[in-house]
């Protein structure tokens, strides 16, 4: 390769950095001299930056090349090699891991300056952002590896910083809790992954475990093989982009600081399982029953997820279980082998949730951490910057053309039913029209109406601009995203979709301009729908409902959580308790324990003989010579 | 005739049995002991008499050696249990008791 | 380096050990005096890492002979198995005298005479060596158990000297069964562990002598359900023997399988080997699930420590280069991590005085170095990617997937397992608000620190760059695996249900 490919292990490497230092900054200063916040701020926003630069300069470089040779990796040093399994810590460059390069370091540096505003005024500031730039660190790995293995370091490093920023305010055990549950959920996923790597392995790995010669290898492996690879993978997925039945953590990491639901658990973290479905998409498109499990375990999830978010009465956890649906709709794409369509709508939801997350957090931050949307109302003349940011995400979320989120639900839809999946692409049109109800029912219960907390309303005001700026950056990226894979149909270019195409193995429909429009139509038949509704109920202000029935069930979602903690997690401490408190001290304890009684009983028994008076031993004496010389006489005759 | 002192040496040995597993007073356990040692070179005596050489004479002389050395080792013994308790009866000396 | 390197190594912290027992030293003296010498031995160790060549064979072997009408010599000599426990062994003792102060001089003494018992056995050569030094170990441990322990420390003494010893009497039996075996055959006397590789035993009379064997390693472990002196002892004992038995001596149970019983039994041993990874996979489970009820910190650490321990017996049991490679990484990783673990646990206890978690709380706040420290050994000890724990734990699963589907997939369990009772722990002792017993409690001093940081790179250069490392293992791992493998492997993977058949016959 005529250039150099240093810098791709630098991507990953600035943020690490930056952790680091930030991180032993941090703890040097924390006690004694504290340090202005600028200072870590700033600090922490030099390595996104650094490594949205050099994305930018993958982004150019790829597309200098070929297109059939449109990759290039860096090998920094061999990681591991054990018999036929040789592992390097090595970064591939193609079009889907640039892709998605561009837009994680780009928001990623985005949320980092609004977190320098948000997180104004927080105690252990320094260790925020040490944390932020670990987890883009690991992200950044996710993305760039380039076998299984190395993006299996990515995948747990933004699990454990998922975890240590859920549990960020840590004073409070319902948050810690929270992120336990995350850490623990998404192993439960990684199991999956780690054993799918096994069975991998096992079946081709021997001929090189990097992603370019699995590839090519791929044909080696016998169907059912590849079924149980793929299934187990896909595990991994739903513990990571929160879907069923692992999708529980997500509503409750929403305890974590705000830039941290945008950035982690809404725009880059989550979509790692679509991601990584992609990558390994030539595995999928191998095996139709694994990609109809991926399909239906999506959309179900979607329309689930959308069930709750239309009952929530907390602001962020309404985004989450949007996020969650949003997911969904990524998985049925991926699983209805439209890799590309899949991913634009990671590319898009990126930019409208990270914007839908960060006004929520300038709301939030202007009530003073008030997160009850039953507690505010009318906010649209006080925060007018926010309002209007919110819109564009919001009518992008449910899908309003021409925002970025019609494009990328949209395609997806259309490869389902062009594929040939009628109820998915059903399911999916419900679900397009109950996210346009639970969108603009949290916006018009925040922003409309009368005030319901006049005290809190009064004390509302804008956002600095440190936080607004990023703000109205990701709003026009919520606009002009869907138009980087404008339909064919209106003679666009899908520019998108055939940039991914060297490395995902897309299968296009043959769709008619009928279907397509007919697609069309009915997704914005249904975000009218929607919106309409959520305007006749909650337009012109509404008071906090009671629900009852269906609604009440809903709004506790099923349920899930005790059926798991019942199910799972009791039980779980039950045996523990019962191992450590009745089976080792009364089974597996009880031979030992038993033995040393037995030489206490024959001792005592022993002990009756030991009088200790003189002439007892005496006695033992005459007797046992007694018997001798009795014996021996009788021996002698 | 050998017949005579070899009951005779029984009996005393027996005597000294009795004494050594009756009694309670260190000294008459001594001398129970003592007894039973006299018994046995009486028994050894008669033997010598019988056989007409001198290997009964000799272990006789042998057993009255020993007997008087051990004589010096337990009085000494005697007289230092008696120092520490103060008494001379064999039950309160019992440390071995299991 | 000079020519008897490992023999300096044993017997320097012995001689040393005894000179500190019998000479009128005070406290402070004997404490600086230990750490001298197990730095010496630390120093003497990176010479002999940075001699050995991995060429699978044994290296630096010294041989007198000391019996030799019955062929027993002092025969030592490492391979790539035992370097890394010997390094593990060497790099972790210093700690220990740098981190507990208020101890009394025979507590220094018995700590030397430990290392150089271990360092004994792990460089023996000789099964008769190997004995000897295998029971000299347990005696320090028994004073330091039970003269230094906690408040029930004398039955906890004497349920692990009894239990260990009981385990040994049979190991000799095995052993001399071995000789014997050996002279049958050839008409020679010896007892070198390199030659019993020779012999391929089987048939009803091995398989007992076999189980002799794994019974004593399985106590030292420990195995499955021979772990009941464990929580006792480990809670018991003062931190740094609960570091020492954990992180080191419980290691050389699993080399003792690796180095004995697996050349010396390969047919018994494959024919067994499920059996034995199936105990192991029920340790790991056993033990994880009784973590999680603990209320003491040590005990639900020591209950982890022998979870860990089981997968780490996984590893050996599945037969395959990766499992093995697996293992001995592993067991460097786990001296690194859970065993570092209880030398928190040990600072833990001195300072607040108390081994409930409940009594504990908020102390990530109170003390950041602290809470960062235990934060990295825990999670390497979880197993995260990045730090040492990952590795092991990865191809150990991979190695077990290959030997048996179910193991590896309840291998692969101990990845939920292990997170579980952790993040509880960490949760209660470190987060939420502070209690009365971690109200004042002092953060890491400098020289603490710095004496954690070589430990904590470890982790990390174990995790991010474990190459070099495993080059020096990975020949003696494949001699062994070479040596045991081709009856074995397609034995025992038959039994494998749902593995499809691509997945057994492929190998390449």
């Amino acid at each position: 390769m005529a250039h150099s490919t240093f810098y791709l292990g630098m991507i990953p490497l600035y943020p690490l950095l930056g952790a680091v230092c930030i991180g032993l900054l941090h703890i040097f200063t924390c006690r004694r001299c504290r340090l202005p916040q600028l200072v870590y701020g700033l600090l922490a926003c030099v390595g996104p930056a650094l490594s949205f630069f050099l994305a930018l300069r993958v982004f150019f470089e790829l597309q200098a090349l070929p297109l059939e040779s449109r990759f290039f990796s860096y090998k920094a040093f061999t990681w591991f090699s054990v018999g036929d399994l040789h592992l390097n810590m090595g970064f591939l460059a193609d079009p889907l891991s640039s892709l998605m390069l561009l837009f994680v370091t780009f928001i990623g540096t985005l949320i980092h300056v609004y977190s320098i505003g948000y997180m104004d005024g927080d105690k252990t500031y320094g260790k925020f952002f040490a944390y932020m730039n670990l987890f883009l660190g690991s992200m950044l790995i996710l993305v760039l590896a380039d076998s299984p293995v190395v993006m299996f370091i990515g995948w747990e490093g933004v699990g454990l910083c998922s975890y240590l920023l859920i549990s960020y305010y840590n004073e409070d055990s319902e948050n810690v809790l929270a992120g336990n549950k995350a850490f623990i959920v998404n192993r439960i996923g990684d199991l999956g992954f780690v054993l799918g790597m096994g069975f991998l392995f096992w079946a081709i790995g021997s001929h090189g475990f990097d992603f370019l010669s699995l590839k090519a290898n791929a044909h080696l492996m016998t169907e059912s093989t590849i079924l149980i690879v793929c299934l187990l993978l896909f595990i991994g997925a739903t513990g990571k982009s929160a879907q069923i039945p692992l999708y529980v953590w997500l509503p409750d990491a929403m305890a974590g600081p705000t830039p941290v639901s945008a950035l982690i658990h809404a725009a880059t973290m989550v979509t790692a399982g679509v991601y990584m479905v992609a990558r390994f998409s030539f595995l999928y498109v191998e095996v139709a029953s694994a990609s109809m499990v991926v399909a239906w375990v999506g959309i179900l999830t979607a329309l689930l997820a959308a069930v709750f978010g239309m009952f929530q009465d907390d602001i962020k956890k309404i985004l989450a279980y949007s996020t969650v649906s949003q997911l969904g709709y990524m998985f049925a794409g991926v699983g209805v082998t439209a890799y590309s369509a899949g991913i634009f709508h990671v590319f898009t939801h990126a930019f409208f949730k990270a914007l839908l997350f960060l006004g929520a957090g300038a709301v939030i931050y202007a009530l003073h951490h008030q997160q009850n949307i039953w507690k505010m109302g009318g906010l649209k003349k006080k925060m007018p910057i926010t309002y209007w940011t919110m819109l564009v995400g919001a009518l992008a979320l449910a899908g309003c053309p021409p925002f970025a989120g019609f494009f990328s639900k949209d395609e997806i839809l259309y490869s389902a039913l062009a594929n040939g999946h009628f109820f998915i692409w059903l399911i999916g049109v419900l679900v397009a029209a109950m996210t346009a109800y639970y969108t603009f029912r949290m916006i018009f219960v925040v922003f409309h109406g009368e005030p319901r907390d006049q005290h809190a309303y009064e004390h509302a005001h804008e956002a600095p601009l440190v936080m607004t700026i990023p703000l109205i950056i990701l709003a026009i990226g919520a606009v002009i995203a869907g138009f980087y894979n404008f339909p064919a149909i209106f003679g666009g270019e899908q520019m998108i979709s055939h940039w991914l195409a060297p490395s995902v193995a897309d299968q296009h429909p043959h769709g008619s301009f009928l279907l397509e429009f007919f697609v069309i139509a009915t997704s914005v038949a249904a975000f009218a729908f929607g919106v309409w509704v959520a305007y006749k109920r909650f337009g012109k202000g509404a008071e906090e409902p009671v629900f009852t029935g269906f609604a009440s069930f809903a709004f506790h979602k099923f349920y899930v959580d005790e059926l798991y903690n019942a199910v799972f997690v009791q039980p779980y401490k039950v045996i523990g308790t019962a191992i450590s408190d009745e089976v080792e001290p009364n089974m597996t304890d009880a031979p030992v324990t038993s033995a040393s009684r037995l030489y206490m009983r024959v001792g005592n028994l022993v002990k009756i003989f030991q009088s200790g008076y003189v002439r007892t031993y005496a006695i033992y004496m005459v007797l046992g010579l007694g018997i001798m010389s009795l014996i021996l006489s009788q021996s002698l005759n | 005739m050998i017949h005579d002192y070899l009951v005779l040496s029984v009996i005393l040995f027996c005597l000294g049995i009795v004494g050594v597993f009756a009694r309670r007073n260190v000294f008459t356990v001594f001398m129970s002991v003592e007894l039973m040692l006299n018994s046995a070179n009486l028994a050894f005596i008669a033997f010598a008499r019988l056989h007409q050489n001198m290997d009964g004479h000799v272990l006789a002389l042998l057993v009255m050696a020993v007997a008087a050395a051990e004589v010096a080792l337990a009085l000494a013994v005697v007289i230092l249990l008696h120092k520490q308790t103060g008494k001379l009866d064999t039950n309160v000396f019992s440390l071995l008791k299991g | 380096m000079f020519a008897h390197l490992l023999s300096v190594m044993i017997f320097l912290p012995i001689v040393a050990g005894l000179i500190l027992l019998f000479a009128p030293l005070g406290r402070t003296t004997a404490r600086v005096a230990g750490f001298g010498v197990s730095l010496a031995v630390l120093v003497l160790s990176f010479d002999v890492y940075a001699g050995f060549t991995a060429t699978g064979k044994l290296e630096f072997v010294e041989y007198i002979p000391w019996i030799p009408s019955l062929g027993i010599a002092y025969h030592l000599g490492i391979d790539g198995i035992s370097l890394f426990i010997l390094m593990a062994s060497a790099v972790l003792l210093p700690l220990v005298f740098v981190l507990f102060g208020t101890r009394s001089k025979g507590y220094y003494a018995n700590l030397l005479l430990v290392e150089g018992a271990m360092l004994g056995a792990i460089c023996a050569a000789d099964l008769v060596l190997f004995y000897v030094f295998w029971e000299v170990m347990l005696l320090p441990v028994f004073f330091m158990l039970g003269l230094y322990g906690g408040p029930n420390k004398l039955p906890a003494t004497l349920k692990i000297t009894l239990y260990t010893i009981a385990g040994s009497l049979l190991m000799l039996a095995s052993l001399v069964y071995l000789a014997v075996q050996y002279h049958t055959l050839t008409g020679e006397w010896s007892f070198s562990i390199e030659k019993m590789g020779l012999l391929n035993l089987s048939g009803q009379a091995a398989a007992v002598a076999l189980f002799g064997f794994m019974i004593a390693f399985a106590i030292k472990i420990p195995l499955f359900p021979f772990h009941t002196w464990l929580p006792d002892a480990y809670t018991e004992a003062p931190s740094a023997t609960t570091f020492v038995l954990s992180a080191i001596m419980a290691k050389i149970g699993v080399y003792g399988v690796i180095r004995v019983v697996m050349p010396a039994f390969e047919m018994e041993f494959a024919r067994y080997a499920l059996l034995f990874a199936y105990a192991g996979v029920i340790s790991m489970m056993y033990c994880g699930l009784a973590a999680i009820a603990q209320k003491d910190y040590k005990r639900m650490l020591a209950f982890s420590s022998a979870s860990h321990m089981g997968i780490i017996a996984v590893g050996v049991f599945s037969m395959n280069v990766q499992a093995l490679t697996g293992t001995i990484y592993q067991i460097v990783a786990h001296a690194t991590s859970t065993g570092v673990l209880f030398l928190f646990a040990g600072i833990l206890e001195e300072r607040t005085r108390t081994r409930a978690i409940n009594d504990l709380g908020g102390l990530a706040s109170k003390a950041p170095v602290f809470a960062l420290f235990f934060a990295i050994a825990m999670l390497a000890s979880v197993g995260l990617p990045g730090t040492s724990g990952f590795i092991g734990e990865f191809l150990i699963i991979l190695g077990a997937l290959k030997f048996n589907v179910w193991i590896g997939v309840f291998t692969g369990l101990s990845l939920i397992i292990g997170v579980c009772y952790m993040l509880w722990m960490f949760q209660r002792v470190f987060f939420e608000k502070s209690k009365a017993a971690s109200e004042s409690f002092k953060d890491l001093s400098l020289v603490e620190g710095l004496a954690f940081v070589p430990v904590m790179l470890l982790i990390l250069i174990m995790g991010i760059y474990p190459h070099p490392f495993l080059r020096k293992i990975e020949p003696s791992t494949a001699q062994y695996i070479a040596a045991v493998a081709p009856s074995g492997v397609t034995q025992t993977v038959a039994v494998s249900p749902a593995l499809p058949a691509e997945l057994t016959t492929e190998k390449n």
